[in-house]
């Protein structure tokens, strides 16, 4: 009983435990925006992000926020006007599944840092470590439309480490890219990978069964761990003074912000009958999962996944590279997003460089594939599938993911409908500031990379 | 008697087969895009007898034929994939399911008896709009094999078209340098002219001495071990097929992405007088008018702009647009057999990037059968094979989709295993 009380008082004391304060300072992001100053995009056809839209409608920036979206906007004296008349804007695209950085372009294996694969259960690393800022395919991302992608390690591991969410800018450093008060994610991965990675090596795991028994073993050891902080935290002051707290490890200390809350877990997914068991899993150690990612087979377990609040990240039509990758449906994101009366929560995401640039062309297809089979699923509603929802699953919601009075001004405008092979973006503003602009060539910013790499006059793009 | 009955059985089977032979099929009313010179129709009707296209034009008329109203349908050529997969590969990551690959024979490889009409991926990509795929091994090394054209209408019997009409080199990727593997293609190709077999195509190295021999008077077997590297050996099966390549019978198509390894290959086919088909080309925009003046077309995946080498930094979205602009002829496939159909959407990008709409149709259809010769195929005019695809809307735009296809003017279903799971689930 007084156990129970304990845990009961330690869960609403937790944000107050040391490791926590140490554990946030680290790494903290020092991203900062330039001042954007006042900006009215007018008379534009606006997808809100939040299932609405708006047809010649107005947005007033200020300050790097959103001040105000509507019709017939009061313009600030000295606010830059762009006008919008004919063109189609949107919030800041968002790829839920990114490995830019860590996966970055040339693919040489000097930089190949997403997967420690080298044990299964791998919490401790952090994706942002591997970063490498200079890679020139963020810049490529950026010119789709991308104002924030989350960067995760790859999926060798059944618990493969932290994700982190990235603002799509030019930084030197990661914690220049980072979003500010974005929470931390962790990688796990179900299935074929690693299965297959460890079982090549004849190590645990080399079956579907041997991973589940990995997760709950890594859960057990989290679960023992906080107990131990639990019992540190609930002595009196003196006592405390007489030892020492407990050690840090990295490994659990992750692990244990995912049993409180604090840190989301994407959890790469493709089989419905996994997906069901990584529920169950969680159940039995009290922690939640935010996303399936990859999941091909979530059409299969729509009503499930929505009944859990889970979202699903998918993509519109890959398949057949993976056994398990088999059954993908064209209409997938559509019965995930229509599932309990359309309380489904659907990502499309790209999870590739190539993809990343059109996730608008991605969301498209699958938006009308879901259409054609009988859904009534318009372009304002599609568009939360690439805005709104990847931000509620990486809880930057916010934030960011919609074009509402007071979020980051992270804008799209697009020369047509962004549910079209044949549209483009034109201006890309991330926190207000113009990062993207057809009509300028010094714009994206170039990467050190590509500066004078295939010809010395010029940047490569 | 006996003889009459015979006479009988002969006449009625031919009032049978020129009953067959008079079907005759009637498109009506629908946009066409030809992809020739005629370009895109409006409001345009379809004539097809026997599986061709016999009249192409407005208010055609038909007593016999069955007609269709295709108001507000959009019609295209079967999409060809140009450098597929498609038939012998199932997953990916699953070797027992690969037939695509050998390490026993590479130039001579030839797939067609291990196509598999059955695939899933067939009629997945019918449903694309993907009407013939040209189907390539993809073995690692120096040579994958030859490409042979099958249709994707899942059938047992008669799904081969046409027979190893091209054979696929591969110059990037490995360790050993390009110039390497230019020096080894140099001399694959001398000592495949050089080799005659007679009429056995099966024949040890030995009996290659004796057949040499005998012919020349020369010791051939010498020249045969050592006009290559210690660790590279032939099988006559493989020198036959770079003899095909060096009498012009077949092109060569190579992989390759750096502008000095486009133009080193250049050179290297005009010294050699052979027929080749870049693939890849990411970096071609640089050497466009190279290419355009040796006349070398070029497969390209128009979606793909990553640099994801540093033979590839060049890459980007125009690169099909400038080519065009340069006067080199464009295929248009997709880096992915499985999705082999999204080759319409690399076109679409290819348009928004500044390739004009009716030349990225060309590059997915008329284009392809032409840089392979495949006679009759891959436009709407008269004359040619009715392997026809109707959409409800624009064939490259990503929101369209299949609504029949005809493959030489037969129905297909479009139906598929992904479409049956869909069924299976949607109402759960």
């Amino acid at each position: 009983m007084k156990k129970l009380l304990m845990v009961i008082f330690f869960i609403g004391t937790f944000s107050f435990l040391p490791l926590n304060s140490e554990e946030s300072k680290a790494f903290e992001s020092t991203y900062q925006p330039s001042e954007s100053g006042d900006i009215v995009i007018e008379d534009a056809r606006i997808l809100t992000g939040t299932g609405k839209e708006i047809l010649k409608g107005s947005i007033l920036i200020s300050s790097n926020k959103i001040k105000a979206i509507g019709k017939n906007l009061p313009k600030p004296i000295g606010a830059k006007i762009i006008d919008a008349n004919g063109k189609w804007v949107t919030p800041g695209i968002i790829d839920i599944h990114s490995h830019m950085g860590v996966y970055p372009a040339p693919g040489l294996r000097s930089s190949s840092d997403g997967n420690e694969a080298t044990s299964p259960v791998t919490a401790h690393v952090w994706a942002e470590h591997s970063v490498w800022t200079q890679d020139p395919q963020m810049p490529l991302a950026l010119k789709g439309g991308i104002t924030t992608f989350h960067v995760l390690p790859g999926s060798a591991n059944l618990i493969g480490g932290r994700g982190v969410t990235l603002k799509n800018i030019w930084s030197r450093t990661v914690q220049g890219m980072k979003f500010p008060g974005a929470p931390y994610t962790l990688k796990m991965a179900c299935g074929e990978n690693p299965k297959r990675v460890y079982g090549e090596r004849s190590s645990e795991p080399s079956t579907r069964m041997g991973n589940v028994a990995g997760y709950r073993k890594a859960w057990i050891r989290a679960q023992g761990y906080r107990n131990k902080l639990v019992e540190y935290e609930s002595k009196s002051e003196e006592a405390k003074e007489l030892e020492y707290a407990p050690t840090r490890d990295l490994e659990l200390e992750t692990l244990v912000g995912v049993l409180d809350g604090e840190i989301l877990i994407q959890n790469h997914c493709y089989r419905g009958e996994e997906m069901a068991v990584m529920l169950d899993i969680a159940k039995e150690f009290n922690y939640k999962v935010t996303t399936f990612h990859h999941a091909v087979e979530a059409y299969k377990v729509a009503d499930i996944l929505a009944d859990n609040g889970v979202c699903a990240a998918m993509w519109a039509d890959w398949w057949g590279f993976k056994h398990e990758a088999f059954d993908m449906v064209w209409e997938n994101a559509a019965i995930v997003d229509q599932a309990n009366s359309g309380t489904g929560c659907a990502i499309i995401h790209s999870d590739s460089s190539v993809g990343i640039q059109r996730l608008n062309q991605e969301a498209a297809k699958a938006m009308s594939a879901g259409n054609r089979a009988g859904f009534n699923i318009s372009p304002s509603r599609a568009i939360k599938w690439i805005t709104l929802n990847p931000a509620k699953a990486l809880g930057i919601v916010d934030k960011t993911g919609s074009l509402e009075a007071g979020k980051m001004a992270d804008v799209v405008i697009w020369d047509g409908n962004p549910f079209s092979v044949y549209t483009k973006t034109e201006k890309v503003f991330v926190d207000g500031v113009l990062l993207y602009d057809k009509d300028n060539k010094s714009l994206p910013k170039a990467t050190d990379f590509e500066l004078g790499i295939i010809n010395s006059q010029e940047d490569r793009l | 008697m006996k003889l009459n009955y015979k006479i009988l059985i002969s006449l009625l089977g031919l009032l049978i087969s020129s009953f067959s032979l008079s079907e005759e099929l009637l498109l009506k009313n629908a946009k066409v895009h030809t992809a020739s010179e005629k370009g895109t129709l409006e409001n345009t009707d379809i004539l097809i007898r026997d599986g061709i296209i016999i009249r192409v034009g407005k208010n055609l008329l038909s007593s016999r034929a069955d007609e269709r109203d295709l108001t507000g349908m959009v019609i295209s050529p079967g999409f060809i994939a140009p450098q597929s997969q498609l038939g012998i590969v199932e997953i990916e990551l699953v070797p027992e399911t690969r037939d695509d690959r050998s390490d026993i024979y590479s130039a001579g490889l030839s797939i067609d008896s291990a196509f598999n009409p059955s695939s899933t991926l067939i009629p997945y990509n019918l449903t694309g709009g993907i009407t013939l795929s040209l189907t390539t091994p993809s073995s690692s090394g120096l040579f994958s094999g030859l490409t042979s054209v099958f249709s994707l209408s899942g059938s047992l019997e008669e799904s081969l078209i046409l027979s190893n009409i091209a054979l696929t080199a591969n110059i990037s990727g490995g360790e050993d340098s390009m110039a390497a593997k230019i020096l080894l293609l140099e001399d694959s190709l001398n000592l495949a002219a050089i080799t005659d077999f007679g009429q056995s195509p099966f024949i040890t190295r030995g009996e290659v001495k004796n057949v040499q021999s005998k012919k020349n008077g020369a010791n051939y077997y010498e020249i045969y071990e050592s006009s290559l590297p210690e660790e590279v050996s032939y099988s006559a099966r493989d020198l036959m097929a770079l003899k095909r390549v060096i009498t012009k019978e077949i092109p060569l198509v190579i992989r390759a992405n750096r502008a000095s390894d486009i133009l080193a290959l250049i050179d290297f086919v005009k010294r050699k007088n052979i027929n080749l088909i870049i693939h890849g080309a990411e970096e071609g925009w640089r050497v466009s008018k190279h290419l355009a003046e040796a006349e070398i077309p070029v497969i390209l995946q128009p979606i793909d702009n990553i640099p994801n080498s540093f033979n590839e930094l060049g890459s980007r979205l125009d690169n099909a647009a400038l080519l065009h602009k340069s006067g080199v002829k464009i295929l248009i496939g997709s880096h992915e057999t499985h999705n082999a159909y999204l080759s319409r959407q690399g076109a679409g990008i290819a348009v928004s990037y500044g390739l004009p709409w009716e030349e990225a149709l060309k590059g997915v259809t008329k284009n392809i059968a032409e840089v392979f010769n495949l006679n009759k195929r891959g436009s709407i005019q008269p004359g040619y094979i009715a392997d026809i695809v109707i959409w409800n809307g624009d064939p490259l735009e990503v929101t369209s989709f299949v609504e029949e296809v005809y493959l030489s003017g037969k129905p297909m279903p479009v139906k598929n295993r992904s479409m049956r799971l869909k069924d299976r689930y949607i109402n759960r």
